[in-house]
């Protein structure tokens, strides 16, 4: 009964962290963007505008102001749902998010995907055989992947994929769902092939420890059945910090795959957001840092909760 | 009673595979055997391959890079120097119980102590799956643990050491085996716990008849419950004697640790010690492995392969070649 409590307690307390945090994404991606050089004006009326016409313009968007009032009437139309409109188009910022969020999020989760069914094999696999020659090769190739930025990967995926035999194509997307994946499949494969490099050097890394623990050799001695054994005494025990870079690296790389949708010319939300860091476009890039923010946070948090629900050793 | 005894250990040899040619023996050689219902104390200092012995029982020697060179290694009449994989299911867990160093380990971290207790009693793979709960309370109740229905729901950080030891006991003894190796059960925990401890192995033994060996370097400890005890020096398995014995030792390494004790009752004034280190694997001497740090070496102590087993009684027997003149 008690014990319940306690865990209840402990999962409230790393949530109400996370939505703290979380609350200071959104003040800080509103500081930043006002603090780097660009106006929004001068960004949408082009290069040689008259400088009238700019503080025309700036006064129609509301651009002038103190800094802090701003910020107040900004939470109170967030509080409100509206994250309000583009400063370029008069879009609603809502409506590029959903846009341009799931097509990122579709290749998040399928590389990540992709990369569990190829680290989890391979890490607990060579983590457990130990064998020297085995991992020589297996840290070689991976340091390989890890070293090589990923547009480069990328393109030596498009050159032979999509140039030499056509099996992908070179950029375009459809965004039902089935069709999407003749557009993503080889994005995917390139995050995938980078994402599992870091996945199972971790998970080695963690399983090689494991399996040198005395209770694995109690297991061993008890005589426990091979899937059992697997599970309870081999990943398990080793996956804790596996889940947590995870979690983390899938919020990271909401940013980080701009580099993937530029070079694949994928309509995704990093590109949707340099575009709008270059054209000091306010609201657009407070809208998506603060999705991001959120998402990331969620999902750190996920992946801590999941950590301490396979292993109790964690602290969250 | 000429009944064949448990464990038949007889000129064992273990060695470690260091590189493909390089092998370096690190248990060399044991001899001694268990009879049932006998608890038999294996004393050694570190590195004296008390617990590559104790592998070599279980079958997980080559975890270690380690396997039996030569020697005569029989449990229950079943060849274990032989054993392949199904046999050894068999006897792991079912006939032979293990108990881990208390220092290093304990139950499983991710696993409650109620599913691991679960989980040795399913190796019988007919015990009836309904009466598991209950016979798991049971078997924390024989280990004396307080408040089972509570416990079986924790995780073993949540234990202290001494009940981590008595689930790891529970867990061993759920098959009811007929033996039990114990590696260091007791180090690092409280002086009382580890009475308790040893009140409780011995209880088990009166109840279930199994036999126990346990392997400690506190000889003084291990003597009061032990019917046997087998000291182990680099490798060798220099003396065997019945525990009662213990001060008529005929191995001058015998006498040196268990005069380096500390009486706490009757305090002696100088602490008694062994001078120098002890050999590390690789660098033992020839001739007799105790002779550098003997007070009664002679040259022909320092005659290779001098460590014959000379046997004084029916559960004694010394490899010291000048015995009978150690009380002189």
């Amino acid at each position: 009964m008690q014990k319940g409590n306690q865990l209840t307690r402990k999962i409230i307390g790393r949530f109400l962290r996370a939505i703290s945090v979380a609350f200071w994404v959104m003040v800080l991606s509103f500081v930043m963007i006002r603090v780097a050089p660009g106006d929004p004006a001068s960004a949408r009326l082009g290069p040689g505008a008259e400088k009238a016409a700019i503080e025309v313009l700036r006064k129609q968007l509301h651009l002038g102001g103190n800094p802090i009032t701003q910020f107040f009437s900004y939470v109170n139309e967030l509080i409100h749902g509206n994250l309000g409109v583009s400063l370029q188009d008069g879009v609603k910022v809502v409506d590029i998010i959903n846009r341009t969020l799931p097509i990122t999020i579709y290749l998040i989760l399928l590389s990540t995907l992709c990369a569990l069914i190829v680290s989890i094999p391979i890490g607990t696999y060579i983590g457990w055989s130990g064998k020297g020659s085995l991992v020589y090769g297996f840290r070689g190739l991976t340091a390989i992947f890890l070293a090589t930025p990923n547009f480069f990967i990328a393109m030596v995926g498009i050159l032979f994929f999509s140039v030499r035999h056509n099996w992908a194509p070179v950029f375009g997307y459809d965004n039902s769902f089935p069709q999407n994946l003749h557009y993503l499949w080889l994005p995917v494969a390139v995050n995938t092939i980078i994402l599992s490099s870091v996945i199972s050097r971790v998970l080695f890394s963690s399983v090689s420890e494991t399996k040198d623990e005395e209770f694995v050799e109690t297991g061993i001695i008890r005589g426990v059945g091979r899937r059992r054994f697997f599970w309870f005494y081999i990943l398990k025990p080793s996956l804790a910090p596996t889940v947590v870079l995870l979690s983390y690296m899938m919020g990271t790389m909401l940013g980080a795959t701009v580099i993937l949708e530029t070079v694949f010319s994928l309509p995704g939300i990093g590109r949707e957001l340099v575009g709008a860091v270059l054209t000091s476009d306010y609201p657009v890039v407070q809208g998506i840092l603060l999705y991001f923010g959120v998402i990331t946070v969620l999902l750190s948090f996920i992946g801590d909760l999941i950590a301490y629900l396979l292993d109790r050793r964690v602290k969250i | 009673m000429s009944e064949q005894p448990l464990v038949i250990i007889d000129e064992l040899k273990i060695d470690v595979r260091l590189t493909r040619a390089k092998r370096l023996p690190i248990v060399d050689t044991a001899t001694f055997d268990v009879k049932r219902g006998e608890i038999i104390g294996l004393i050694g200092e570190s590195g004296s391959g008390k617990t590559m012995l104790c592998r070599s029982l279980v079958g997980t020697l080559h975890r270690r890079g380690a396997y039996i060179a030569s020697g005569k290694l029989v449990f229950d009449g079943i060849d274990l120097v032989a054993a392949k994989g199904a046999q050894w299911s068999e006897i792991r867990g079912k006939q032979i119980g293990y108990v881990p160093q208390s220092a290093l380990a304990g139950p499983n971290p991710v696993m409650l102590i109620g599913a691991q207790i679960e989980e040795a009693i399913l190796q019988d793979k007919n015990f009836p799956k309904s009466k598991v709960k209950e016979r798991a309370i049971e078997l924390l109740n024989i280990v004396q643990i307080r408040r089972p229905e509570v416990v079986m729901h924790q995780y073993q950080h949540e234990l202290s050491g001494g009940m981590k030891q008595r689930v790891m006991i529970a867990c061993a003894i759920a098959q009811q085996p007929q033996l039990i190796v114990a590696d260091e059960p007791t180090t690092g925990l409280d002086v009382t716990v580890q009475a308790e401890i040893m009140r409780l192995l011995l209880s088990i033994r009166a109840e279930f008849n199994t036999s126990i060996i346990l392997v400690s370097h506190d000889l003084p400890l291990v003597n009061q419950i032990c019917d046997d005890i087998v000291v182990m020096h680099a490798g060798t398995t220099v003396e065997k004697i019945p525990s009662k014995d213990i001060t008529h030792a005929k191995h001058p390494y015998t006498r040196a640790l268990y005069d380096s004790r500390i009486d706490l009752v009757e305090p002696k004034g100088k602490l008694t010690t062994i001078n120098g280190q002890p050999p590390t694997v690789g660098s033992w001497p020839a001739g007799c492995r105790f002779s550098e740090w003997c007070n009664f070496v002679r040259d022909e102590c320092r005659v290779p392969q001098t460590m014959p087993i000379i046997p004084l009684g029916p559960d004694h027997y010394t490899t010291c070649i000048r015995y009978t003149e150690l009380d002189k």
